[in-house]
C-alpha cells in the first residue's frame, strides 16, 4: 500500500468523517434543505461557502453555496414555550433535537464518479445525502488552473490558497458587467480583468476611461498610487488618446493620441443620447433631424454662429419648425458644445480610423477624458459618437469577411461607465449600445459595463449580460436587477448583499463554472509582476515594440 | 452470563410483553422501581431483560388480623414484614433480551417460564443495556403504566451506574432521544427532562 501522502495528492486528504448534515428537501429550482449537525455550531459557518454533497445512492458529487442559514423546531410549541434561559440541561437537549440550524444549500455544479469535469447541474442529490463543507482541493478542481486563457481573478472567501480563474474567451464572447456601490472596487476589479484580457491577447479593449481610472497612474483616496495599464503594457499594447490634453499632461500622463471631434462629424443621432441631459423635449429632438438635413454637415456651426443666422431662419418659413423650438436647440447647443475644448468648428481629427486601426491590430485604447469626465454629457457624446462610427467599421470589416474579402476584426470589447445612462429604458431600444448588447457578439463586438445602478439598465440588456461581477449592493432593485434572467440565482441575493463593502465581489455567469464570491486579487507590485511587468523581455522579441526591433542595440 | 448477579425472586405470571416475579422478601434484594432484572428464558439460552415497574405486596389473612390489634409487639412486625405467606410481587416490563449476540433492545422471542430465576443486573450490564437508547420507545409504548415516571428513573438509576464523568454526555444523549420521542408533547417533554435530573 502506498503511505497516505501520496493518497492524498491524488485524492485530497480525507474528508472530515462527519457530515455537515444531511439533505432534507428542496427541489432543483429552489435549492436544497439540509438539517445540520447538532454537533456543528451554526455560527461557524457563513453564507457563500462552497459545500461538496456527496450522493447517498450513486456517488455523484455535487458543488454547491450555502445561501442561508435558518434556525428551526419539530414543534411550533417551542415558539410559545420556551425552555427557561437559567435550565442549561434543558437548552442542552433542546438544541440540537428539538430545536435544530438548516442550512439553504443551492447546489450548482455536479461531478459524476467517470467524469473529470464538472457539469451543470440537471438533478439533486437524493433524500439524506451528506453534505460537507468543501475542502480547497474540491474548490480548486472546480475553478481550474490559471492559464493563457484562464484569469486568476481572486480567491474565494476563507481559501486564500485557491485560484478562481475567469474564463477569459467566454467573458470577452458576451457582454458582462462590473457592478456595485460606489468605493466598492468596480474600477479596480475593472481594471484587473482588463489587464487579463490585454495579456491574453483574446480581444481588443476600448475603454471610455471616465474617472481617469485605466490608463495612466491612478491615485486612491489615501494618495497612494496605482499603476494604469498603460504602464503594466509598456510594449504598446495599449494606447492612451485624450479628449483633454492639458489635464492629461499636469497629471503627468503618456498618451499617445489627442481626440477631437470636428463640428462638421456631429450627426443628430449623436446628440439624440443627450436629450435628457440637455433638457432636449421630444419636439426638440426630432426637430435635429429636420435642422440636419435642412443645414447640411456644417449644420451645428450654422446653428451656434451668428454669421449664418439669416439662413437658420429662414428654414422657420418651411413651417416645419417654430421659433421656440428652435431658440431652445440653439440655446441648448450653445451651452454646451463650445465648452468642450474635444469638439472643434470644422472637421476635427479624424481619429475614428486611427482608432479603428489600432484595434484592429489588437492595441487597446484608453480615451482618458481628464476633466470631462465631470460633465456626464460630454462622456455620452463621446462615447456614443465613437461607438457608433467603430461599430460601423466593424459591421463593414466583418462583412467583407463573411465575403472572403478582408480578414475577421478583432474581437473588441467596449468599456462604459455610468452605463445606465447609455442602457437606460427610455433609449437603451435604438442606441448602439442597447444593439451591442442585444446583438450578442454577431460583429465581434460586446460591452463591458460598469455601474453602480444596474437597476437602471433596460431588462432585456440586463439579461443578455453573460459575465457579472457584482460587488456590494444594498438596493433592492439593484440587487434584484443584477440577479434577472439567471435562473436559480435569486438564492444568491442572500450572499450578494453581505459582501464587504471592500475588494470583495459575487462572480457569476459565463465565464466562471459556478457562481463564486472571491475577494480580489489585490492591486499590487505583485499583480504588477504577475501580469509581466519588470519581467526581462525575452531574446525572441516577441514582446519588443516595435521600436526596439527598429534599434537593436 | 455477569458474574454474580443476584437473585430476586422467580417468575410467576409472564408473557412476551413482560413478567410478574415473586419472591421472599430479603431487604437488601427488593427490586427498585425503574431498575432492570433479567429473567432465564429459553432454557437458558436467552435472558428477558425486564424493567421494574410495580412492586406489590398483598395482604394475607394473618397481616389484617394484627393490622387490627391495639399494638403489634415488634417482633411481630418482623415476622410478618420478611417471613410472609403471600409472596412479595414485582412486575417487570419486557425490554428486550440477551443472547449469544450480546443485547437486543426488542421484545424477546419467548417469555420466561413459571419459576424461572430472576436477576439483577449488574451494573456493567446495564451500562451495556442502556448504551442503546431504542428500549425508550417500547416504555412510551406501554399501556397504563406510570410511563413517565419509569422513564425518568431508569435513566436516572442508569446514568448513576455510569462513572462520574460519563453521567452528564449519557442524560444529555438520552435527554435529546426523549426530546426526539416526545417532541410533540413539550409540557410532558419537560416534565420527564426535569425528573432525569431530579436527585442528583
Ligand atoms: N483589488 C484591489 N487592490 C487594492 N485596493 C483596492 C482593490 N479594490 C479596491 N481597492 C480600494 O478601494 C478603493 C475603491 O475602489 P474603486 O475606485 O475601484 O471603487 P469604485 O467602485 O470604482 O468606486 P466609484 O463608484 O466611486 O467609481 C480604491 O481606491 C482602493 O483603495
Ligand atoms: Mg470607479
Amino acid at each position: 500500500m502506498s503511505d497516505s501522502s501520496e493518497l492524498n495528492a491524488y485524492f485530497g486528504p480525507k474528508r472530515d468523517e462527519r457530515p455537515l448534515g444531511i439533505v432534507l428537501d428542496g427541489s432543483l429550482s429552489t435549492g436544497l434543505q439540509v438539517k445540520l449537525d447538532p454537533r456543528y455550531a451554526i455560527e461557524k459557518l457563513a453564507v457563500g461557502r462552497y459545500i461538496v454533497i456527496q450522493s447517498r445512492k450513486t456517488g455523484s458529487t455535487f458543488f454547491g453555496i450555502i445561501t442561508d442559514i435558518a434556525l428551526g423546531a419539530t414543534t411550533p410549541d417551542l415558539l410559545h414555550h420556551p425552555p427557561d434561559a437559567a435550565d442549561t440541561f434543558l437548552l442542552d437537549v433542546y438544541s440540537g433535537g428539538v430545536a435544530y440550524a438548516t442550512l439553504h444549500v443551492s447546489p450548482m455544479l455536479m461531478l459524476d464518479e467517470e467524469d473529470d469535469q464538472p457539469r451543470p447541474i440537471k438533478t439533486i442529490p437524493s433524500h439524506f445525502s451528506a453534505i460537507y463543507e468543501a475542502t480547497a482541493q474540491d474548490v480548486a478542481r472546480v475553478f481550474g488552473e490559471e492559464d493563457d486563457e484562464h484569469f486568476y481573478i481572486g480567491t474565494p472567501l476563507d481559501m486564500e490558497d485557491v485560484q478562481v480563474n475567469l474564463d477569459l474567451a467566454r467573458f470577452v464572447e458576451r457582454s458582462s458587467g462590473v457592478f456595485g456601490k460606489t468605493g466598492t472596487g468596480k474600477s479596480f476589479i475593472t481594471r484587473t480583468i482588463l489587464a487579463g484580457i490585454i495579456r491574453s491577447g483574446l480581444a481588443s479593449t476600448l475603454i471610455f476611461d471616465m474617472h481617469n481610472d485605466y490608463g495612466w497612474s491612478v491615485m486612491d483616496e489615501s494618495g497612494r498610487e496605482y499603476k494604469g495599464l498603460r504602464q503594466l503594457f509598456p510594449d504598446g499594447r495599449v494606447s492612451v488618446i485624450t479628449l483633454d490634453e492639458a489635464t492629461s499632461r499636469a497629471r503627468g500622463s503618456k498618451f499617445d493620441g489627442i481626440l477631437t471631434i470636428g463640428y462638421e462629424e456631429i450627426e443628430p443621432e449623436d446628440i439624440e443620447l443627450l436629450a435628457s441631459l440637455l433638457g432636449l423635449s421630444d419636439i426638440q429632438t426630432g426637430a435635429l433631424y429636420f435642422l440636419y438635413r435642412r443645414l447640411g454637415k456644417k449644420w451645428i456651426s450654422k446653428l451656434l454662429d451668428e454669421q449664418y443666422e439669416e439662413e437658420v431662419q429662414n428654414i422657420l418659413e418651411s413651417g416645419r419648425i417654430v421659433g421656440g423650438t428652435l431658440g431652445a436647440i440653439q440655446r441648448k447647443l450653445e451651452s454646451f458644445i463650445p465648452r468642450m475644448g474635444f469638439l472643434v468648428p470644422g472637421e476635427g481629427s479624424k481619429v475614428v480610423t486611427d482608432i479603428f486601426q489600432r484595434l484592429n491590430i489588437g492595441t487597446s485604447v484608453v480615451l482618458e477624458f481628464g476633466n470631462y469626465g465631470n460633465t456626464l454629457a460630454a462622456y455620452v457624446l463621446v462615447a456614443n459618437y465613437l461607438t457608433r462610427r467603430i461599430h460601423a467599421s466593424y459591421v463593414h470589416q466583418k462583412n467583407l469577411a463573411a465575403g472572403k474579402k478582408g480578414e475577421e476584426p478583432r474581437p473588441l470589447v467596449i468599456v462604459i461607465e455610468e452605463a445606465h445612462k447609455f442602457l437606460d429604458p427610455s433609449v437603451a431600444g435604438h442606441t448602439i449600445f442597447g444593439n451591442i448588447a442585444r446583438e450578442l457578439r454577431k460583429y465581434n463586438v460586446t460591452l463591458l459595463i460598469v455601474d453602480q445602478r444596474p437597476s437602471g439598465i433596460e431588462d432585456e440588456v440586463m439579461s443578455q449580460i453573460g459575465t457579472r461581477v457584482t460587488c456590494l449592493l444594498d438596493n433592492e432593485a439593484d440587487i434584484r436587477a443584477v440577479f434577472s434572467g439567471v435562473s436559480g440565482a435569486s438564492a444568491l441575493r442572500e450572499v450578494l448583499a453581505r459582501l464587504d463593502t471592500r475588494q470583495q465581489a459575487l462572480i457569476l455567469g459565463h465565464a466562471v463554472p459556478m457562481p463564486v464570491v472571491v475577494r480580489t486579487r489585490d492591486y499590487d507590485q505583485r499583480f504588477y509582476a504577475a501580469i509581466g511587468i519588470g519581467e526581462p523581455i525575452d531574446s525572441a522579441g516577441s514582446k519588443q515594440s516595435g521600436a526596439d526591433k527598429l534599434f537593436p542595440d | 452470563m455477569p458474574e454474580s448477579p443476584m437473585m430476586i425472586g422467580r417468575v410467576t405470571r409472564c408473557s412476551t410483553r413482560g413478567f410478574v416475579g415473586a419472591m421472599q422478601i430479603s431487604e437488601n434484594a427488593l427490586p427498585v422501581f425503574g431498575s432492570l432484572c433479567q429473567a432465564e428464558a429459553q432454557g437458558g439460552r436467552s435472558y428477558v431483560v425486564g424493567l421494574v415497574y410495580d412492586i406489590s405486596i398483598t395482604d394475607d389473612q394473618f397481616a389484617r388480623q394484627l393490622a387490627g390489634l391495639d399494638e403489634v409487639p415488634q417482633e411481630q412486625i418482623a415476622d410478618g414484614q420478611l417471613n410472609r405467606q403471600v409472596p412479595v410481587e414485582f412486575s417487570a416490563l419486557a425490554v428486550g433480551f440477551h443472547d449469544d449476540d450480546g443485547f437486543h433492545q426488542s421484545l424477546p422471542p419467548q417469555p420466561p417460564l413459571t419459576l424461572a430465576s430472576v436477576f439483577s443486573m449488574v451494573p456493567k450490564d446495564g451500562i451495556d443495556f442502556t448504551s442503546e437508547l431504542h428500549f425508550l420507545q417500547m416504555i412510551l409504548n406501554a399501556p397504563q403504566l406510570p410511563v413517565d415516571e419509569l422513564l425518568a428513573t431508569t435513566l436516572r438509576l442508569s446514568a448513576q451506574a455510569r462513572p462520574e464523568e460519563e453521567r452528564e454526555r449519557f442524560l444529555l444523549q438520552a435527554g435529546r432521544e426523549v426530546a426526539r420521542l416526545l417532541a410533540q408533547d413539550l409540557t410532558r417533554l419537560e416534565n420527564i427532562l426535569r425528573g432525569l435530573r431530579a436527585k442528583e
